[in-house]
């Protein structure tokens, strides 16, 4: 019995050494970061309407392009501040067989419009609303901003995660072009609702 | 009334009343809210911890919908889970399913149950007489506790450095580039293009305009290259030495692509205005008067004052003093 | 000035650990008479002033300091700046040096005349604990830096002495919102510490057992009474919290199941374990090893709580931001457990000295399922709430472990646990004679399945419902029916009347019958949870000005929106009237809270009813029409849960007021005992 409580005993500092272990594996993680499930899969279709009304647009509609699906809202900081690169970036590549499709996410489509008034819109890129979030939940979208880039075949290969600038962007989608799957990248915070 | 009969009659009572209570509870009118169960299984994405059926945040909202609208179409629980896992990745579960690594979580309850009550039985069968503590005991444990202890701080301090050596690594990547310090040769024209149309007011901006400038030129793309080395050229930011190289490929491309000697040599002027020395400026500059202007004498001055440069590189003295010897006889150029 | 004072403050506190720490291992060593007084005076001192400069830097929009830059603003009310202080991760760390200080103080006080080993080594071991949080306070988690360079609102630069030149800007962005929204940030966060902190006590006297190699039950004697102060306020803490969480957090819930709460319950279901256990052994000699696993276990606990609080492992509503506590913590964590059970294991040949269990139908023997299922309960919201980490540091793959899971494990051991919380009371110790136990149940048998029909023919057949009134009601009746017996053999043998009997029963064993009133209150936390888990009602609705609905009985009428601005926030809701019949039963104003420069929270809005709670929340703010989507939830017999709660806290007073009872070793005593 002593011998029994003796092993008891050093069992459990061993079971503790070995839980702090684990648990100091995670220090430097963000507990909250998911990988998505949707990287080489192919792409969640969608068939929604402008933000102005009218036909809808299905993904579909882009087949053989490079589609960058990227969340937004006017009331997202970090998607105001990247706003200016996405619509560069539709300029710059809109000869090129890429298309920038930008939904809203949560954001009825009056307060959209308005917003994209003001930060400006790229001729080439599709500006669209997502009633019910029906597109946002197939991409499984936890905040925004969230990019996703779809490469000609129609798979998801790359996916940002936060505030994205041109440069960024740019490599991305020259890395698809070159046949690379970019993958994951995160590059700040997202944010969920608009309190914060 | 005897004792017996109260039990019996007590021990009748209860199992009348206990039959009929389990009846009343196993016909109740279950009201299986499909939506609502399969809701509490799922975790609001966009909140901490919530499922979609008990947050009220709008996001769970759409989502229960999603749930109604698949419930609706006939969709069975598992169906319509798989759909969110497929998109969020099973972390959204809240209820973890009972194969995979989660069956681990299904099972250790059970065996810890099961272990807890062997314990206990397997202690009523061997108790164990109290061992009589002697003096050697207590002075043994103490020498083989100091080191022990010595170990157990030493590997708390372990931890504790590892665990702070981890946290510096910490942060996710950032993606925000530098840029004027990034490597640029995988970059695409259009990357370029884009990342200077989206930092305008970034006064290293034009680093870049020269760089992706520079390779329109080179691929012999001026209409593209122009626009470029015009917003160098005008830029307050640019330094001199950009300034004066947009102004030289400016000269040269108009020379070149539109034959305007004009131009060219007024775009060489202001860069020699800039910089008085530049050797690149004066000797297209005389090239252009040579060849377009036939202005000989003019071409020559300013390949004297190329040459009179001491820091010419050899390889260029030999080409400038042919060019010199050629205009001083008077052959047009080639 | 006051970074001064509050950084000489933590010093001093760290030197009275250190000094408290070196004379009480030199006084547990040696029978000379220890003046330990000294450094306990140091110790609080410190604590005290550390303390109280930070609260006054609050109090006095003293923006130099980091602490008060970054968490306060000036436009904060009382009390919630005074609640600053522990709103943030460094000063959460100066209120678990306070608390941990007034027990040492408490434990001090409690050393018997010198010579007294076990006392000073007790100190030695709170000593240690606190030179680890005045550490902490000092190195990773400073609250008094001083701010060197500032931006428009916070502090942008900080260094941590106190002589540097500073800058103070002209405010701060005040506290997180969720926590400006309620009186209770005021109130539940000492209230917890205090049970989480006094633990250390029981622990404190258990290492001091296990280094000075007595074992025996003078440890558990001495300290039972600190474990019942810290467990009543670590119940009074996790109640507080639920009802926190339910009135203001618009969550509907009061429990989540989230890893900051499991945090808390898991040291408590430990902490039961160990009260119970504990008088195991003051009675009857046994479990003497079970009890050193049970405390350490529930001391540890409490640090692993307070790592997955703040060290950004876990996501959590809870969690404060992450900083470089995290690996101070672990490495304490594992520093504590490993030592703590190295210690127990070179001493395991002082353990059993247990006389044998003689059968398990016998109050050792619930005991024992008692500890066991405890144990497993909290063993199963260990790995509940660890799995998700686990499983990732290993494979990779991403769980979420939630609210079904626990519920799933969590409701079948609650329910055995009453079944266990019935039969308990009424089995005597050693051994029971046949038929005892059927004898003293019988009748509660028959009431407690009575009370099951009745609720199931009068108000739901809700098989959990059923269940909860079922076995809530065997274990008061069976209580009442044990009290009853007694008091009558008393009045039999004495001749008093019943009911002086019933009174002289009562406070001849005042930690029996508190535990049992604990028990009771447990008992009531069941059925509300049951009724208010189960029969809630839900409905969600669009109303603009003027228009009116039905819910559950009652009108309920919008009447107009509203807007009030206070210094600090401004608050834009609906008024809402309800009336049933003719009556008008009350007026709620669900709303969402503007705060300054940092966000909105939506506050709901709760009509306190017998029947239970109308709970009203808004979805989402007003459209272009002015209509509001509302959500109605009721929560039937919730305010059972929260009279529960109080009356468990009351019962564990009780039992710590109560009078010593003569300890007869071993031997049935003649009045109370069973």
């Amino acid at each position: 019995m002593n011998r029994g409580i003796r092993w008891v005993g050093y069992g459990i500092a061993l079971a503790a050494v070995v839980f702090a272990v684990v648990l100091a594996s995670r220090f430097g993680t963000d507990p909250g970061l998911v990988d998505s499930p949707l990287l080489g899969q192919p792409a969640p279709m969608f068939e929604l309407p402008p933000l102005e009304g009218g036909e809808t647009i299905s993904l579909g509609d882009l087949e053989g392009e490079i589609v960058v699906v990227n969340f937004f809202a006017s009331w997202c900081l970090q998607c105001r501040n990247e706003h200016a690169d996405l619509t560069s970036t539709a300029d710059a590549f809109a000869d090129q067989g890429v298309t920038l499709v930008q939904i809203a996410y949560q954001e009825s489509p009056p307060a959209s419009l308005q917003y994209l008034e003001v930060a400006g819109r790229s001729p080439s890129a599709l500006y669209l609303a997502d009633p019910g979030s029906r597109t946002a939940i197939a991409y499984g979208v936890f905040g925004i901003p969230e990019t996703f880039f779809i490469d000609e075949e129609g798979t998801v290969v790359g996916k940002i995660i936060g505030e994205s600038d041109a440069l960024t962007l740019g490599a991305t989608i020259d890395a698809i072009k070159r046949g690379e799957s970019p993958g994951q990248n995160v590059t700040g915070d997202t944010q969920q609702a608009p309190d914060g | 009334m005897s004792e017996r009969l109260r039990n019996v009659v007590t021990i009748g009572l209860l199992v009348v009343m206990a039959t009929v209570l389990v009846v009343l509870v196993a016909t109740s009118p279950t009201d299986t809210d499909r939506v609502q169960a399969i809701g509490e299984r799922i975790k609001c994405p966009v909140c901490q911890g919530e499922s979609i059926a008990n947050s009220p945040s709008p996001m769970a909202r759409d989502m229960m919908g999603l749930v109604a609208e698949r419930v609706a179409d006939g969709g069975s629980d598992e169906a319509i889970v798989d759909e969110l896992l497929a998109s969020y990745s099973g972390a959204v579960l809240l209820d973890p399913p009972a194969r995979g690594w989660t069956l681990l979580l299904w099972i250790a309850p059970l065996v810890a149950l099961g272990a807890g009550a062997g314990v206990i039985l397997w202690w009523r069968r061997h108790p164990v007489e109290p061992a009589p503590v002697t003096a050697s005991d207590e002075v043994t444990g103490r020498r083989r506790l100091v080191p022990l202890l010595v170990l157990v701080g030493a590997f708390a301090g372990i931890v504790v450095v590892a665990g702070f050596f981890l946290q510096e690594r910490a942060g996710p990547a950032t993606g925000a580039a530098d840029l004027a310090g990034e490597e640029l040769d995988d970059v695409s024209n259009e990357t370029m293009e884009a990342v200077i149309a989206a930092n305008l007011d970034d006064p290293e901006v034009d680093g870049m305009r020269l760089a992706l400038a520079e390779r329109y030129y080179q691929a012999g793309d001026y209409r593209s290259a122009f626009p470029h080395y015009l917003e160098v050229a005008e830029s307050d930011d640019a330094t001199e030495s950009q300034a004066v190289a947009a102004l030289i490929r400016l000269g040269w491309m108009a020379w070149d692509g539109n034959a305007e000697v004009d131009a060219a040599v007024g775009l060489f002027d202001q860069a020699l205005a800039i910089d008085a020395g530049s050797a690149t400026a004066r000797y297209l500059k005389a090239q252009v008067l040579w060849c377009g202007a036939a202005a000989y004498e003019q071409a020559a001055g300013l390949f004297e004052a190329v040459l009179s440069d001491p820091e010419l590189p050899e390889e260029s003295r030999d080409l400038v003093e042919a060019d010199l010897a050629a205009v001083n006889s008077g052959a047009s150029c080639t | 000035m006051l970074a001064v004072l509050g950084s000489a403050g933590m010093l001093a506190g760290l030197v009275g650990a250190a000094l408290l720490v070196r004379r009480g291992i030199a006084a547990a060593r040696s029978d000379r008479p220890a003046n330990l007084e000294g450094a306990v005076r140091v110790l609080v001192a410190g604590a005290v002033v550390a303390m109280g400069a930070m609260v006054l830097a609050l109090l006095t929009d003293d923006f130099s300091l980091v602490y008060t830059a970054n968490h306060h603003a000036i436009a904060t009310p009382f009390p919630f700046d005074v609640a600053t202080a522990w709103a943030a991760l460094e000063g959460s760390i100066v209120l678990w040096g306070l608390v941990l200080t007034g027990y040492t103080w408490l434990v001090f006080h409690l050393h018997r005349r010198s010579p007294d080993r076990l006392g000073a080594a007790a100190l030695a071991v709170m000593g240690g604990v606190a030179i680890f949080f005045f550490g902490l306070m000092i190195t990773v988690a400073n609250p008094f830096e001083v701010c060197v360079q500032a931006a428009d609102i916070g502090c942008l630069e900080s260094s941590p002495w106190p002589f540097a030149a500073v800058e103070a800007p002209a405010n701060g962005p005040g506290p997180n919102p969720l926590l400006q929204n309620h009186f209770m940030m005021a109130v539940h966060p000492p209230i917890l510490y205090l049970g989480y902190v006094g633990m250390t006590v029981p622990f404190a006297y258990a290492i001091g057992a296990l280094s000075l190699g007595v074992p025996g039950p003078e440890w558990l004697r001495r300290s039972h009474r600190a474990t019942l102060v810290a467990w009543s306020f670590l119940t009074l803490g996790i109640v507080l919290g639920a009802w926190w969480a339910y009135e203001v957090l618009s969550w509907g819930g009061y429990w989540a199941w989230d890893p900051v709460e499991n945090a808390s319950l898991m040291p408590w279901l430990v902490a039961t374990a160990f009260l119970h256990s504990g008088i195991v052994q003051q009675r009857r000699g046994m479990l003497q090893a079970w009890n050193f696993i049970l405390v350490i276990s529930t001391f540890s606990l409490t640090i692993l709580g307070t790592f997955l609080t703040r060290s950004g492992t876990i996501n959590s509503v809870h969690s404060f931001t992450q900083s470089a506590i995290g690996p101070a913590l672990l490495g304490f964590l594992v520093l504590t457990l490993v030592g703590s059970f190295v210690l127990f294991s070179t001493r395991s040949d002082l353990m059993a000295t247990s006389p044998r269990l003689e059968s398990l139908v016998s109050r050792e023997g619930t005991f024992l399922v008692n500890n066991l299922l405890l144990s497993v309960y909290a063993f199963i919201v260990l790995i509940g709430t660890t799995y998700p980490l686990i499983l990732e540091a290993f494979t990779g793959t991403q769980v979420g472990v939630g609210e079904p899971f626990f519920n799933r494990l969590a409701v079948p051991v609650s329910f055995l646990l009453l079944l266990v919380i019935g039969f308990g009371p009424v089995t005597p110790w050693r051994t029971t004679e046949k038929g005892l136990i059927w004898r003293r149940t019988r009748t509660s048998a028959v009431a407690a399945l009575g009370a099951g029909l009745l609720i199931a023919i009068l108000v739901s057949r809700n098989g959990w419902v059923v269940l909860a009134v079922t076995l809530g009601t065997f274990v008061i009746a069976t209580l009442l029916g044990l009290l009853w017996e007694q008091a009558r053999k008393r009045s039999m043998r004495t001749g008093d009347s019943h009911s002086r009997s019933l009174q002289r029963v009562v406070t001849g064993d005042g930690a029996f019958w508190g535990g049992q009133l604990s028990h009771a209150g447990v008992v009531l936390v069941a059925i509300g949870i049951a009724f208010a888990g189960n029969l809630g009602e839900h409905a969600e609705t669009d109303l603009s000005p003027g228009e009116t609905t039905t819910f559950q009985g009652y009108t309920v009428t919008y009447e107009s929106p509203f807007r009030k601005t206070t210094p600090g926030k401004t608050i834009v809701g609906a008024r809402l009237t309800v009336t049933r019949g003719d009556d008008v039963v009350g007026i709620v104003e669900p709303s969402w809270n503007y705060f300054g420069a940092q966000s909105v929270v939506g506050t709901p809005d709760v009509l306190h009813r017998p029947g239970g709670d109308l709970y009203f929340t808004l979805r989402d703010l007003p459209d272009e029409q002015g209509a509001i989507p509302i959500a109605f939830d009721t929560s039937p017999m919730i305010w059972v849960l929260w009279l529960g709660g109080l009356v468990a806290v009351t019962g564990g007073v009780v039992a710590m007021a109560a009078r010593r009872r003569e300890r007869r070793p071993a031997v049935e005593a003649q009045t109370v005992d069973v």
